[in-house]
């Protein structure tokens, strides 16, 4: 078998109580929209539409053929890639995500903290993507220190997705969504239905205990930093000191890099167009290199 | 020439190292009074004898010797500062050089003297260790010697004028402050003249190696012309160069042959060993990369005027009308030269003349870009060749051809639903437009042969994959190794990585190459209403309407694809021309709210068009058919006066249209004529009958005057009056089947009696479908009724002539030769490519809902689907039919590329590695040779019983692993979309 599938049913745990009776921030991420949009179209005559061409597109199609199923594997893998695009083209601050080398379905990353009650904070986490992707259950993020936060569980170190994505909805939600909010709960703290009760009560009660208790979280996961990572892997996120030696030349390389792309924009014309900006002619650009 | 022949061999440098300057100094100078007493000897001004005495062949044989003696001293003089050598001195002052081109001038100034002279300059600027061109006494006569050659014939002195040309421009180019002494040397002559230059012009154009150091040489000018305004001035404004290499290119051109040699069947471009045939076309391409190459160094102002020259002098005049010949063998001719010439062109500013002849370039005032895509539809080899030549302007990925091409017909957005109008951007986030793409596969052609070669190469798209991964950074790349790694790829898969990673390759390039276009062409920008607007001006001054063509050649097309056409009929598909006839000729703008003189009287179609279509209709026959077996259009007259009356009553317009329609009946002439020149090649169906009931419909509204036929009529109806739209919508609403019905059911009454008429070419025409599938021809009627969702004049949707050519022909795919189908699976897989959502959305996209007349890439496949099915059913033994089309697609691939140099561009000869559809696209020639001379190999002959079969069987065969290229690129655009900005 493929581990590939297996990877990832092996590695998540399973998780036996799910919340499904906390109502959720869901709509503020994702404005619900009609998923139905398509079947609400003007009804096509019939006189007009070829006999092959569904009307309406089925959400699950069944493979009908066995050549079909055989690319499901593919579907899956450009599903996650084209996910993970999307995650880099979000610029989410602070937040880093790599999947693993291993399977697609795993994310490694890590989220910076930079203000507020967990300040400095730096958490690793792992994301695990059900393997039937997008139609399963929202996806799971387990950070490796439980950090001590009412919606994280704090022996596992789960962060309560579930509040947010009570269920998981293609084309609308995406994995971005759950990092946006994993980030975010470290802003606005949501004390409802807690999976850490004792967080939840200290903050409602006693903030300033609240507070030092996070100081000492973000203290411990910060000096477990440099730890193995805790599932081996060559993509896994690894912290280590800063070693001068290192890390000054990938330092400057990248700083380097990034000057140099933008000096290089513009010399380099390797396309063709005379489209002048703004019009949709042929050839409208004034040719103004003549009058040289 | 014995002289010459030992004055070069005694020329040896003689080591002279060991004797010190002084030594030299004295031997040289003493050598000079020798000479001198000879020259003066015979100077009329010095000895008064002079004119009478002859001189004797010892004295020129003793000045030649001293003469070589001085100059090997000169050569061999060397000096370590800056300063002038003794020799070189004594040389300038006594000014030696002049001396003796004067004595050789006082002799007979034969050209075995001027071969002398001029290899005697070339030893002398080549040997030389010290620079000689710098002073005048020396450069004078050289100047002297050259222009003297300059009206020479013989082959042996222009050979070597070619070569000491050269070699004088090889040192300008290292040493630019020689320049300045050149160009004024000559200035005591008068005008300041760039000789050296001047005499490289007649040298343009020859060939072999003269031409090719005169080329050369210019090159070297050109070059310097870029840093140097007053050279470039001068060959502007001084000298024919860009008139004589222009118009050398028409002459070249000219001596070409108008009809290549039967290349086979599957020949369709023409490859550099095609070339290597024909000297004359090596001669042409050696001078149009000559062009290329001027273009690419010389200074903007050359560049400019070249440009202009080749436009004025060489396209409009002499392949503009050659692309329009009589004879389809020689338009299919120069479509291929003139795709060869896109291929061979590299610099953009002369690519830029070349495509903007195509594209934008009126002949005959029809658009050269609309008569080529209307020669995809003939049913000859020029539409291959057509294939071939849009293949290539499509791989140019320049944003001007696909402008023209397709996004203008897609900018306005009209093609969508206007509640998808925002899925135009969606990306297919889990490849679900792949998994509907694949799922077209019909269950008939699941099966695969597995070929020996499969493992290998599975094994190096394998490696291939881990040694990007290990470069490259992209982060998706590595999970693909973790599909691999998994060893999950089952049968069906083998190949599917590499359409993969070949779309991903292919989309990058394209995304690099977009860069510098100006839009995003993503349904926002550029703005769809707005552009609407300037582009209806431009048809407006195009005199047309290519973007609001008539829905009915849709349904056209998919008639003659739903014709079950396998029963072994003829299927000679004569849709000659049609978008000519219908879809692309200014009176098909009917549906536009646009009206304008063309829409009442149609222009004449262009003569070559007529011409053609007879020579096409002669060919397909095999025998002549008097032009007036198609001549009985007077029932088409007469419907279309039924017609206009018809609409007349609804309108309640009366007595003008009625002396209009009467008009009509009576003088079927002049613009009339053009019907009947139309209808009488064309099918005559119910097609064309619509057709014509169509074209009469605007009358109704624009002929209020009867001097409708008044240019200034056009500007009458202003294009965007609101109420003309009004009230065109309400007619067009008011057009009930009913009426419909009325007005098309006596056509076939009155169409009976001309299929008794004999006319012969209704054989060759499809069989259509009678009841089922005759269309509104007004478009679907809900179109009307979206349209008032719509803020602005609503028009038949229509995504322009090119996609629908293309589409029509894919649908068709069944029916097409196995190369016919490799181009076009190759031109709609380049344009998948492109990354820009409108292109994208409308090739790739198969959730995004189309307006009801716009036909999409999606359900053409499906139709071939059902056709495939239909074959698999009614086929015997398919299956083992198919397993040998397999096999032989396969034997194909297998076969070492040939073509590589098809594309002597990067960009597209970056693509050559691929795999059967796509690889069989770009190389489908060497293969069908190779078959010829071996017919005894066993996989490769394939045994179905006709061409015809084999055919579809190829076709089915192909189409799998076709739509296994969309379904990688959709995988892949939803992937690297965010790369694109």
């Amino acid at each position: 078998m493929n581990p590939f599938w297996n990877m990832s049913s092996a590695a998540v745990r399973k998780r036996s109580d799910n919340d499904e009776k906390i109502a959720t921030g869901d709509q503020k991420i994702s404005p619900p929209r009609s998923s139905s949009a398509k079947k609400q179209l003007p009804s096509i005559p019939k006189n007009a539409v070829p006999i092959t061409k569904p009307i309406s597109p089925s959400p699950s199609v069944q493979p009908t053929n066995g050549t079909h199923a055989s690319y499901g594997p593919f579907y899956l893998e450009y599903s996650l890639l084209a996910e993970f695009t999307l995650v880099v083209k979000q610029k989410l601050p602070g937040v880093y995500v790599q999947p693993s080398y291993r399977s697609a379905l795993m994310w490694f990353g890590v989220i910076f903290i930079r203000h507020g009650l967990y300040q400095d904070g730096v958490f690793k986490f792992t994301v695990y993507i059900p393997d039937n992707y997008p139609d399963g259950e929202c996806p799971r993020l387990v950070f490796d220190v439980p950090v001590f936060h009412p919606l994280v569980d704090p022996v596992s170190g789960e962060l309560d997705v579930k509040r947010a994505f009570t269920k998981w909805r293609r084309n609308h939600n995406h994995i971005w969504q759950v990092l946006m909010y994993a980030r975010r709960i470290f802003y606005k703290i949501d004390t409802t239905s807690p999976l850490n009760p004792e967080a939840a009560v200290l903050y409602e009660k006693d903030v300033q205990l609240f507070k030092s208790k996070v100081v000492d979280s973000v203290k411990l996961c910060n000096s477990h930093l440099f730890d193995q990572p805790k599932i081996e892997d060559p993509y896994a996120i690894i912290f280590s000191p800063w070693n001068p030696v290192l890390h000054d030349d990938a330092r400057e390389r990248m700083l380097a890099q990034k000057k140099s792309e933008e000096q290089s924009k513009g010399l380099h014309v390797s396309g063709l167009s005379w489209v002048k900006p703004g019009s949709v002619l042929p050839f409208s650009k004034e040719e103004n290199s003549l009058q040289t | 020439m014995s002289q010459i022949l030992s004055a070069s061999s005694r020329l040896k440098p003689v080591n002279l190292h060991g004797a010190d300057s002084e030594t030299c100094t004295m031997v040289f100078k003493n050598h000079w009074n020798q000479v001198q007493r000879i020259l003066e000897s015979h100077d009329p001004f010095k000895n008064t004898q002079a004119k009478y005495r002859s001189i004797s062949a010892d004295e020129v044989s003793a000045v030649q010797n001293y003469v070589e003696h001085m100059l090997m001293l000169l050569i061999e003089e060397e000096v370590t500062d800056a300063a002038m050598g003794p020799i070189l001195e004594y040389v300038v002052s006594e000014n030696i050089m002049e001396k003796l081109f004067l004595w050789s001038l006082r002799r007979e100034f034969t050209d075995e003297t001027k071969y002398e002279q001029l290899k005697m300059y070339e030893l002398l600027v080549t040997q030389s260790h010290q620079p000689l061109l710098h002073h005048k006494p020396i450069l004078k006569p050289l100047m002297m010697l050259l222009s003297a050659c300059s009206g020479t014939s013989t082959a042996v002195v222009e050979t070597k004028l070619a070569v000491l040309l050269n070699q004088l421009c090889s040192i300008l180019a290292k040493d630019p402050s020689i320049l300045e002494l050149f160009f004024h040397t000559s200035e005591d002559q008068g005008a300041a003249n760039f000789l050296i230059f001047s005499l490289l012009i007649p040298f343009i154009h020859r060939e072999g190696t003269v031409g090719q150091q005169a080329r050369d040489a210019l090159l070297f000018i050109m070059s310097l012309s870029a840093e140097n305004n007053v050279v470039a001035k001068h060959i502007v404004e001084g000298t024919f160069f860009c008139p004589v290499l222009a118009t050398g290119l028409s002459g070249l051109y000219s001596s070409l042959p108008t009809k290549l040699d039967d290349k086979g069947e599957d020949w369709h471009c023409l490859l550099k060993e095609d070339c290597l045939q024909i000297p004359e076309l090596i001669q042409f391409q050696n001078s149009l990369e000559f062009c290329n190459a001027v273009i690419q160094v010389a200074h903007p102002l050359i560049r400019a005027q070249l440009v202009d020259y080749i436009f004025n002098g060489f396209l409009l005049p002499v392949v503009a009308p050659a692309l329009h010949k009589v004879t389809v063998e020689e338009v299919m001719t120069t479509t291929a030269y003139l795709d060869l010439f896109l291929r061979s062109v590299s610099e953009p500013t002369l690519l830029k003349i070349f495509l903007r002849f195509i594209l934008i370039h009126q002949h005959e005032k029809v658009h050269i870009l609309d008569t080529l895509v209307s020669r995809i539809n003939t049913p000859f080899r020029l539409c291959v060749v057509s294939l071939a030549l849009f293949r290539t302007l499509i791989g140019l990925h320049c944003e001007d051809v696909m402008l023209q091409l397709i996004l203008r017909y897609l900018i306005p957005c009209n093609h969508v639903m206007v509640t998808q109008r925002s899925a135009v951007r969606e990306q297919d986030c889990y490849s679900a437009c792949a998994e509907k793409f694949l799922s077209l596969t019909p269950e008939c052609c699941a099966l695969t042969v597995s070929s020996t070669g499969y493992l290998e190469r599975r094994q190096t798209m394998y490696s291939k994959f881990r040694q990007r991964t290990d470069s490259d950074d992209s982060k998706h790349l590595y999970e693909k190794d973790t599909l691999m790694d998994g060893d999950c790829a089952e049968p069906v898969d083998d190949n599917y990585l590499e359409y993969l990673w070949e779309a991903h390759e292919n989309i990058l390039n394209c995304l690099e190459d977009c860069k510098v276009w100006s839009a995003p062409y993503d349904g926002q920008n550029p703005d769809p209403e707005i552009s609407l607007k300037a582009l209806m001006e431009d048809n407006c001054r195009r005199g047309e309407f290519p973007t609001f063509r008539r829905a009915t050649r849709h349904y056209m097309d998919s008639f003659s694809s739903e014709t079950p056409s396998l029963g072994g009929k003829t299927l000679l598909d004569l849709e000659w021309d049609d978008s000519y006839d219908t879809g692309m000729s200014p009176d098909s703008g009917s549906c536009s709210p646009q009206p304008s003189i063309d829409a009442v009287l149609p222009p004449e179609p262009p003569h070559h068009i007529q011409e053609m279509k007879r020579n096409a209709i002669m060919f397909i026959k095999g025998s002549y058919i008097e032009e007036s077996d198609f001549q009985d259009d007077v029932m088409v007259y007469r419907l279309c006066a039924v017609k206009d009356a018809k609409d007349a009553d609804m309108q309640n317009i009366t007595d003008k249209n009625d002396i209009e329609t009467n008009d009509q009946f009576t003088k079927p002439q002049e613009g009339n004529q053009t019907q009947a020149n139309y209808n009488k090649n064309a099918n005559l169906n119910e097609d064309t009958v619509k057709t014509q009931v169509k074209q009469t419909l605007p009358k109704v509204k624009i002929q209020l005057s009867p001097a409708a036929d008044d240019i200034s009529n056009m500007n009458t109806l202003s294009p965007d009056s609101e109420e003309f739209i009004a009230r065109y919508d309400d007619m067009l609403n008011g057009l009930k089947t009913s009426t419909l019905e009325d007005v098309i059911s006596p056509i076939h009454s009155l169409a009976s009696p001309m299929e008794e008429d004999e006319d012969e070419f209704d054989k060759y025409s499809l069989d259509l479908p009678q009841a089922e599938s005759i269309p509104s021809p007004f478009g679907p009627r809900d179109a009307t009724i979206f349209s008032n969702f719509l803020p602005r004049p609503q028009t038949a949707p229509f995504t322009g002539p090119f996609i629908s050519v293309v589409l029509s022909k894919l649908e068709n795919m069944l029916e097409n030769s196995l190369h016919v189908n490799l181009l076009l699976i190759g031109i709609i897989t380049q344009l998948a490519t492109y990354p820009q959502p409108l292109i994208r959305s409308f090739l790739l996209n198969t959730n995004i809902v189309f307006q009801p007349s716009v036909r999409s890439l999606y359900q053409v496949l499906a139709s071939v689907k059902q056709k495939i099915e239909q074959l698999a059913a009614t086929q015997q033994n398919f299956p083992v039919l198919l397993v040998e089309a397999q096999r032989y697609l396969l034997c194909r691939m297998d076969m070492p590329n040939q073509s590589a140099d098809t594309f002597t561009k990067d960009n597209i000869a970056a693509n050559t590695e691929r795999k059967p559809a796509a690889a069989a696209a770009e190389a489908p020639r060497g293969v069908v040779q190779k078959a010829k001379e071996h017919r005894a190999n066993p996989l490769l002959p394939l045994s179905g019983e006709s061409k015809h079969i084999q055919n579809a069987m190829l076709a089915a065969a192909l189409f799998p692993e076709f739509l296994k290229e969309l379904a990688a690129l959709a995988q892949e655009h939803s992937v690297l979309h965010s790369f694109h900005h």
